[in-house]
C-alpha cells in the first residue's frame, strides 16, 4: 500500500511508458493498413543502439536522436520492401528483421565501441530532463508530470496527433481505407503501396523514438537486447487498444506501469526474478481481456 | 528424373540467399576495416579446418538442430511456436533435476533425465497452446511472452531452491551431474556427443511422419489452409495440441541432450546467450520447415557460429559477423525473390482468366 | 461516337483473354456485354477502366487516343465502373464511400459535413435515395450499390461500367436498377453492362455484344433480337436439355428441426431463425435465395462449421446437432463448399494432396497413408470428370476455377455419402464444367444420395431440384414441388413478398421504390 502511494513510482511509470508507447503507435499505423509488425522489436532496438553511437559521433543528444531515427528507419524500410514489395510474409519478415537488429547491434557494438555486452560512457550527456514550468508546482502531481525527458511528451502528444490524423484527415481517412478494404482503395486509384510504405516508414521513425528513449532517457547507456521484449508488449498494447491511439495509450499506461512497479520492487524481499517477470505475465494477463478478431478469422473461430 | 530436377531448383534459392548473406557480411567486413577473404578463410577454417573442429561444429549444431525441427514441425502445422527459448530451458531444468535427484541406476536415469526434458518442454508448449484454444491468445504473442518468463522462473529456480551451494557463490548454476548418467561421447576427446545422433534420426523421423502419415498430412494440410483442414475433419484443438507438444518436446530434447552431453549441471545464462533457439527458429525459416531442410540448416548456421569464433580467435573481426550473416540471409530467404516474382506475375494471370 | 476500343488483344501467357475485340459506346446509350464465364467480358472493362493493360489495341474518347495506366487515369477521363464485387467500405458511412479518393476538404482535414451535403446533394439530382450518415454494413445490398452508382457520378463519370450488377439484387430491386440506368442514360450518361442474364438484356440495353472465347461473335440491336438467338450466340451450340427422371424418394436422410443461428454482436436479426426441412434419400431438394439470406450460414450449420444457437439436425436418423465436421463426416456428410479456395482447398499444395482430403480413413493402415492408393484415385477423377490437370503432382492453385471445383465435386460424390451439400456447386464456372457437375450431382441422386442443393441461381435451382426452398432473411418462406415452381413464383418469395404479407413489405419498401419511381418519371 506504502509502495502505491509512493509519487516516484508513478513519475517512473510515465517514463516507463514512452517507449512502449512510440513503438505501440507504430504499431497501430502498420495494424491500421493491415500490417502486423513483429519487426516492432529489433527497430527499436536498432534506435536504441544508433542513439548512443549518433551520440558517440556527433557529441550532442538532439543529433543522436534525429541518427537513431533515421537509423531504425532504414531498417523499416527494408521492412517495407520485402512485405510490400517483394510479398514475402510479414511475420516472417518482421522475425528475421528482429534476428538483423540483435545481430547488427552486437557486432557494431564490438566493432564500434570494441566491448561486449554492454556500452557505457560516464561523459555521455543523455536526454535533458524537462521541468514543466507551472504544471510542476501543483503538489502531488506536479512531481509526476514534470521533470522528463521531452521524448516522453512527445510520446503523449504523438499519441493525440495520430488520433487526430487518423479520423479528421483526408490522408488518415485514405490510409483507414487501404486498411479495410485494399481492393476498392485500389479501384479508386489510391496508391495503397505507397501508403503501407508510409505507415512502416513511421512505425520505423516511432519506434527509432522509442530506442532513444530506452537508451539516452532512461539510462544513458546500450546493452545487447536492452529492449527486452517492449517491442512484443507494445504489439500487445496495439491489440489491447483495438488500435486507437488513445485507448492504445490507456493499455501502455498499463505496461509502462507494470514495468516501472517491477523495477520499484526490486528493493522489496521478492526474488528479483519474479519481479522481473511482472510485466510479461500481466501482458499475458491482459490478453484474456480482448479477442484478436483478425486472428480468429484467419483460423476459421469467428462464430 | 523430374524429382530431382524439382529438388535442385528447390536448392537453388537457399544456395542464392546464402551467397547474399555472404557478400552481405563481406560487407560489415570492409565497413570494419578487415580483409574478406582472410575472414572466410579463418571462417571456413573454425568452422570444418580440424577433425576437432568439425566434431565442435557438430556438437554446436545439436541443439539447433532439434529446435530446429520442433519449431518446422509448428510451423508445418500453421503454428506460429516462437517459444522454443522457454522449452529449452525447462526441458533442460527438468533433465538436469531429473538426472541429479532421480534415484535410478545411471543408464535409467539418463532415460528418464531426456524424457523429462521432452514432457517439461511439450508441457510448457502446450500451455501456450491451450491458451490459444480454450481461450483464442495470439499464440505467436503467447509464445514470445512466455519465453521471458520461463527465463526469470528457471532462473529462480537454479539461483535458490536448486542452486550448487558447494562451489563458487559467483554462478548461479545446480550440481554437477554424476558421470555415469553423462550422454556418451561419439569420439574420445571430442565435445559432439550421442545427442547429435538423436537429432539426425529425429530429423528422418520428422520427415517421413509428415510425409507418410495421416497424422503427417492432415497436419500439412492445416498448415496450408487451416479452413480446409477444418472442413475436412481435422480439429484444430487436437492438432495444435499434439502439435505444440511434440515441438515444444523437441526444443525441450535440445535442453536436456545439452545438459547431459555438454554442460553436465544447469547453469544460468548457459542455453540462452548462445541464442540456440533463435537459431533454431532461423534454421527453420531457412529451409520453409522442411525437416531434412532444417537439419541442414543447423549445420550451416552451427558452421558460422563457431567459425565466427574462430574469426574472433585469428582476426580483429567481432564474432557477431556471424549473427550478422545468418539474419540477412534469413532476410533473403523470407523474401523468396523468384518465387514472389513468379507469383506475382501469375497472379495476375489468373485474374484475368477466371474473371 | 464516345467511345471506340480498337482490336483489343489480351494475352495472358498463351491464352488470349480477348483477341481483336472491337467494341463501341455512344452517348446515352446503354450497350450490354454478354457471354459465358470466361468469355473475356471482364478483362475487357478491366482494360477500360484501367486496371489491365492491353497487349495491343487502341482506345479512342471522342476520338482521341487514351492511354490508361490506372484507374485513376480512366476516372480522370469520366469512366467509373461499379465492381461485381462492390468496392464499398463496410466501416464507413455512406457519404464517406461516395467521396473517397475524392474528398472535400477544409486544409488537411477531411470536411464530412460538406460530404454529406454532396452525399445528399447527388442522390436529390438523380433520385436515388440514400441516407449519407448510415454505415455501409448496415445497408441492404440494393442501397449499396445505389452507393455505387453514386460513387462513380461524384467522381464524374459519363461512362459507367457495370459488372454483373443484378447478381445480388432481389427482382424487385433488379427492377429499380434497370429505371434507374434507363433514367440516367436518358440524361446522358453511358453505360456498359456486363451480364449473363439474358431477359434484362433485352429489357434494358440498346445494344448487345457477344463475346465468345475472348472474341466477338455478333453486336446486334436489342430491337432486332431475342433470348433465345443471344443464348445460342453465347454458347455457339444448341443447349441439350439436361436428361432427369422424376425422383423416388426413400427415406429421410437429413432432418434439419427449428435450426436456428444468432447474429454476432449487437444484430438483433438471426442469421437462421427456426429453420425446419428434411431431405430424403434419392432428392435433390434446392434451397433459393438471393445470396445474403442466411445460405452460407445454413450450409456452415450442417456441416458442423459454425455454431448452432438452437434447433436440433439428425442425419441418416442419428443426432447429430453440435457435431463437428470430423463425426458428420464419419456418418454421412459430403460437402462441395460454397467458396473452393476459403474452404475446399489448400491452393499451395498438390492436386494429390487436395484429393485425398477426407479419403485418408479408406487409403491407410496402422496410421501411414497409401499415397499409390491415393494417388490412382486422384487420377480416376482427372479421367472421369475430366480435369485438365498435367498430373496429381500439379499444385491445385495451378488449376483453373472450373477444374478445381470439378476436382472438389469428384472428391466429394467419390465418398458415396448418403448426403451430399452442394453449394453453389457451379459459380463461375465454365459451361463444360457446369455440365459435367449437373450430371454428377443427378446420378448420385438415382443412386439414393440425399441431396442438399444451395445456388443463387436460379436456373440451377430449377433445372436439378425435385422440390425447392426459398431462403429469405434467414427463414423459409416457402415451398415448391419442382413442377409447380415458376421462376416468378419463387422470384416474389426470394424478395419477401408473401401473399398475407404483401401489403406490410410493399409499405416498409414504399420508400426505396418511390425512388425507383422518381428516377424513371425524372428521366
Amino acid at each position: 500500500m506504502e509502495l502505491l502511494l509512493d509519487v516516484s513510482l508513478y513519475g517512473s511509470t510515465l517514463r516507463m511508458i514512452a517507449p512502449i508507447l512510440l513503438a505501440a503507435l507504430g504499431g497501430v499505423i502498420c495494424a491500421r493498413v493491415g500490417i502486423f509488425n513483429v519487426g516492432l522489436e529489433g527497430l527499436m532496438l536498432t534506435g536504441a543502439f544508433a542513439a548512443i553511437t549518433g551520440n558517440h559521433l556527433f557529441g550532442d543528444v538532439w543529433l543522436a536522436v534525429l541518427f537513431a531515427v533515421i537509423c531504425s528507419g532504414l531498417m523499416s524500410l527494408i521492412l517495407a520492401w520485402l512485405t510490400i514489395g517483394l510479398n514475402a510474409n510479414m511475420i516472417v519478415v518482421g522475425v528475421a528483421l528482429n534476428f538483423l537488429a540483435s545481430g547488427l547491434t552486437t557486432y557494431c557494438l564490438s566493432a564500434i565501441f570494441h566491448v561486449k555486452g554492454s556500452y557505457y560512457d560516464p561523459g555521455m550527456a543523455g536526454l535533458p530532463k524537462w521541468d514543466i514550468p507551472l504544471v510542476g508546482d501543483i503538489p502531488g502531481v506536479g512531481g509526476i508530470l514534470s521533470g522528463h525527458s521531452p521524448l516522453v511528451y512527445v510520446a503523449f502528444v504523438l499519441a493525440f496527433v495520430l488520433q487526430f490524423f487518423l479520423f479528421k484527415t483526408v490522408k488518415g481517412f485514405r490510409l483507414l481505407a487501404a486498411g479495410e478494404h485494399p481492393e476498392g482503395a485500389r479501384s479508386l486509384g489510391i496508391r495503397i503501396d505507397r501508403i503501407r510504405y508510409w505507415a512502416v516508414l513511421a512505425s520505423g521513425v516511432l519506434c527509432g523514438l522509442a530506442g532513444a528513449q530506452l537508451s539516452l532517457g532512461q539510462v544513458t547507456q546500450f546493452t545487447e537486447g536492452m529492449t527486452a521484449g517492449r517491442g512484443f508488449i507494445a504489439l500487445v498494447a496495439v491489440m489491447l487498444g483495438q488500435n486507437h491511439p488513445l485507448g492504445v495509450m490507456l493499455a501502455s499506461l498499463l505496461f509502462g506501469f507494470m514495468d516501472a512497479l517491477s523495477i520499484r520492487l526490486q528493493g522489496y524481499a521478492l526474488p528479483t526474478q519474479f519481479t522481473m517477470a511482472l510485466p510479461y505475465v500481466m501482458t499475458l494477463a491482459a490478453m484474456f481481456l480482448f479477442k484478436d478478431r483478425a486472428y480468429l478469422r484467419q483460423t476459421g473461430r469467428i462464430d | 528424373m523430374r524429382r530431382l530436377a524439382d529438388s535442385l531448383r528447390g536448392l537453388v534459392h537457399p544456395l542464392a540467399a546464402l551467397a547474399a548473406g555472404l557478400a552481405a557480411g563481406a560487407v560489415a567486413v570492409i565497413v570494419v576495416g578487415g580483409s574478406v577473404g582472410e575472414t572466410y578463410a579463418e571462417m571456413w577454417k573454425g568452422a570444418f579446418g580440424s577433425f576437432y573442429y568439425l566434431t565442435n561444429t557438430l556438437a554446436r549444431s545439436t541443439p539447433i538442430m532439434l529446435i530446429g525441427l520442433g519449431v518446422a514441425l509448428a510451423f508445418r502445422a500453421g503454428f506460429f511456436n516462437l517459444g522454443a527459448e522457454g522449452q529449452l530451458l525447462f526441458g533442460a531444468l527438468a533433465a538436469a533435476v531429473a538426472a541429479l535427484y532421480l534415484p535410478a541406476p545411471p543408464a535409467l536415469a539418463m532415460i528418464a533425465a531426456l524424457v523429462a526434458g521432452i514432457i517439461a518442454g511439450g508441457a510448457w508448449s502446450l500451455l501456450a497452446g491451450w491458451l490459444d484454444v480454450r481461450f483464442r491468445l495470439n499464440l505467436l504473442v503467447s509464445t514470445l511472452l512466455l519465453n521471458y518468463i520461463a527465463i526469470y522462473v528457471c532462473s529462480y529456480f537454479v539461483s535458490f531452491p536448486l542452486k550448487d551451494t558447494s562451489g563458487s557463490a559467483a554462478i548461479n548454476q545446480t550440481n554437477m551431474i554424476d558421470r555415469a548418467v553423462w550422454l556418451p561421447k561419439l569420439f574420445k576427446g571430442m565435445s559432439v556427443h550421442a545427442g547429435f545422433v538423436l537429432a539426425a534420426a529425429a530429423a528422418v523421423l520428422l520427415f517421413l511422419v509428415l510425409r507418410h502419415t495421416v497424422a503427417g498430412y492432415h497436419l500439412r494440410m492445416h498448415g496450408s489452409n487451416p479452413l480446409f483442414a477444418l472442413y475436412g475433419g481435422v480439429r484444430r484443438g487436437r492438432l495444435m495440441a499434439w502439435t505444440m507438444l511434440a515441438s515444444g518436446g523437441f526444443a525441450g530434447l535440445a535442453g536436456a541432450v545439452e545438459v547431459l552431453g555438454t554442460q553436465y549441471r544447469y547453469i544460468d545464462n548457459a542455453l540462452t546467450a548462445p541464442g540456440y533457439a533463435w537459431s533454431g527458429i532461423m534454421a527453420a525459416l531457412l529451409a520453409n520447415s522442411h525437416p531434412l531442410g532444417t537439419a541442414a540448416a543447423a549445420l550451416l548456421l552451427a558452421a558460422l557460429q563457431t567459425g565466427g569464433m574462430g574469426v574472433e580467435r585469428n582476426t580483429e573481426v567481432p564474432l557477431e559477423i556471424a549473427s550478422v550473416i545468418q539474419a540477412a540471409i534469413i532476410l533473403f530467404i523470407s523474401a523468396r525473390f523468384t518465387r514472389a516474382l513468379l507469383k506475382r506475375r501469375k497472379a495476375r494471370a489468373a485474374d484475368g482468366t477466371a474473371a | 461516337m464516345l467511345l471506340q476500343m480498337e482490336k483489343i488483344t489480351k494475352l495472358y501467357g498463351d491464352v488470349a483473354a480477348n483477341a481483336g475485340v472491337d467494341f463501341t459506346l455512344e452517348e446515352g446509350e446503354v450497350h450490354a456485354l454478354v457471354g459465358e464465364n470466361g468469355a473475356g467480358k471482364t478483362t475487357l472493362m478491366r482494360i477500360l477502366y484501367g486496371e489491365e493493360t492491353p497487349t495491343s489495341g487502341t482506345i479512342r474518347l471522342r476520338g482521341k487516343e487514351l492511354v490508361l495506366r490506372s484507374p485513376e487515369d480512366a476516372i480522370r477521363a469520366g469512366i467509373g465502373m461499379v465492381h461485381q464485387h462492390f468496392m464499398l467500405f463496410p466501416s464507413f458511412t455512406v457519404a464517406e464511400n461516395i467521396v473517397i479518393g475524392r474528398e472535400p476538404r477544409s486544409g488537411i482535414l477531411f470536411d464530412r459535413k460538406k460530404a454529406a451535403e454532396e452525399a445528399a446533394r447527388l442522390s436529390a439530382e438523380y433520385g436515388m435515395p440514400v441516407d449519407p450518415h448510415r454505415r455501409i454494413a448496415d445497408c441492404p445490398v440494393g442501397i449499396q450499390q445505389r452507393v455505387e452508382i453514386l460513387k462513380v457520378l461524384y467522381q464524374g463519370a459519363d461512362i459507367i461500367i457495370l459488372d454483373e450488377p443484378s447478381a445480388v439484387l432481389t427482382p424487385p430491386e433488379v427492377k429499380e436498377l434497370l429505371a434507374a440506368i434507363r433514367g440516367l442514360a436518358r440524361r446522358g450518361k453511358s453505360f456498359i453492362l456486363i451480364t449473363h442474364k439474358l431477359q434484362e438484356v433485352m429489357d434494358v440495353s440498346d445494344r448487345i455484344t457477344v463475346l465468345r472465347d475472348g472474341r466477338v461473335v455478333a453486336t446486334v440491336r436489342a430491337a432486332d433480337t431475342n433470348v433465345d438467338e443471344l443464348s445460342r450466340l453465347m454458347v455457339g451450340r444448341e443447349l441439350v436439355p439436361l436428361e432427369k427422371r422424376p425422383a423416388r424418394p426413400g427415406d429421410p436422410v437429413l432432418e434439419v428441426e427449428g435450426l436456428t443461428v444468432r447474429g454476432g454482436r449487437g444484430k438483433a436479426k438471426p442469421l437462421l431463425d427456426g429453420v425446419t426441412f428434411t431431405v430424403r434419400a434419392g432428392e435433390i431438394v434446392g434451397v433459393a435465395g438471393v445470396s445474403g439470406n442466411g445460405q452460407t450460414e445454413l450450409v456452415e450449420a450442417i456441416a458442423g462449421l459454425r455454431r448452432i444457437d438452437a434447433g436440433r439436425i439428425r442425419l441418416c436418423g442419428r443426432d447429430v446437432t453440435g457435431a463437428d465436421a470430423r463425426d458428420l463426416r464419419r456418418h454421412g456428410l459430403a460437402h462441395i463448399p460454397e467458396d473452393r479456395y476459403r474452404w475446399g482447398s489448400a491452393k499451395e499444395e498438390s492436386v494429390a494432396d487436395n484429393a485425398a482430403m477426407g479419403h485418408t480413413d479408406s487409403a491407410k493402415r496402422s496410421g501411414f497413408l497409401l499415397r499409390g492408393r491415393l494417388r490412382r484415385m486422384a487420377e480416376a477423377w482427372i479421367a472421369g470428370f475430366k480435369i485438365k490437370a498435367e498430373s496429381p503432382a500439379v499444385k491445385a492453385g495451378s488449376l483453373s476455377g472450373g477444374n478445381l471445383q470439378k476436382l472438389i465435386a469428384a472428391r466429394e460424390l467419390a465418398h458415396g455419402s448418403p448426403l451430399v451439400i452442394a453449394a453453389e456447386p457451379t459459380r463461375g464456372v465454365d459451361i463444360g464444367a457446369m455440365e459435367i457437375i449437373h450430371a454428377g450431382l443427378l446420378k448420385r441422386r438415382d443412386e439414393g444420395g440425399a441431396i442438399l442443393l444451395v445456388s443463387s441461381e436460379l436456373t440451377e435451382i430449377l433445372k436439378l431440384s425435385d422440390r425447392i426452398l426459398v431462403l429469405y432473411e434467414g427463414r423459409i418462406a416457402g415451398e415448391f414441388r419442382a413442377d409447380e415452381a415458376t421462376e416468378e413464383a419463387i422470384g416474389r418469395l426470394m424478395a419477401g413478398v408473401t401473399d398475407h404479407a404483401e401489403h406490410a413489405v410493399s409499405a416498409g419498401r414504399a420508400g426505396r421504390s418511390d425512388g425507383a419511381d422518381l428516377a424513371a418519371s425524372r428521366g
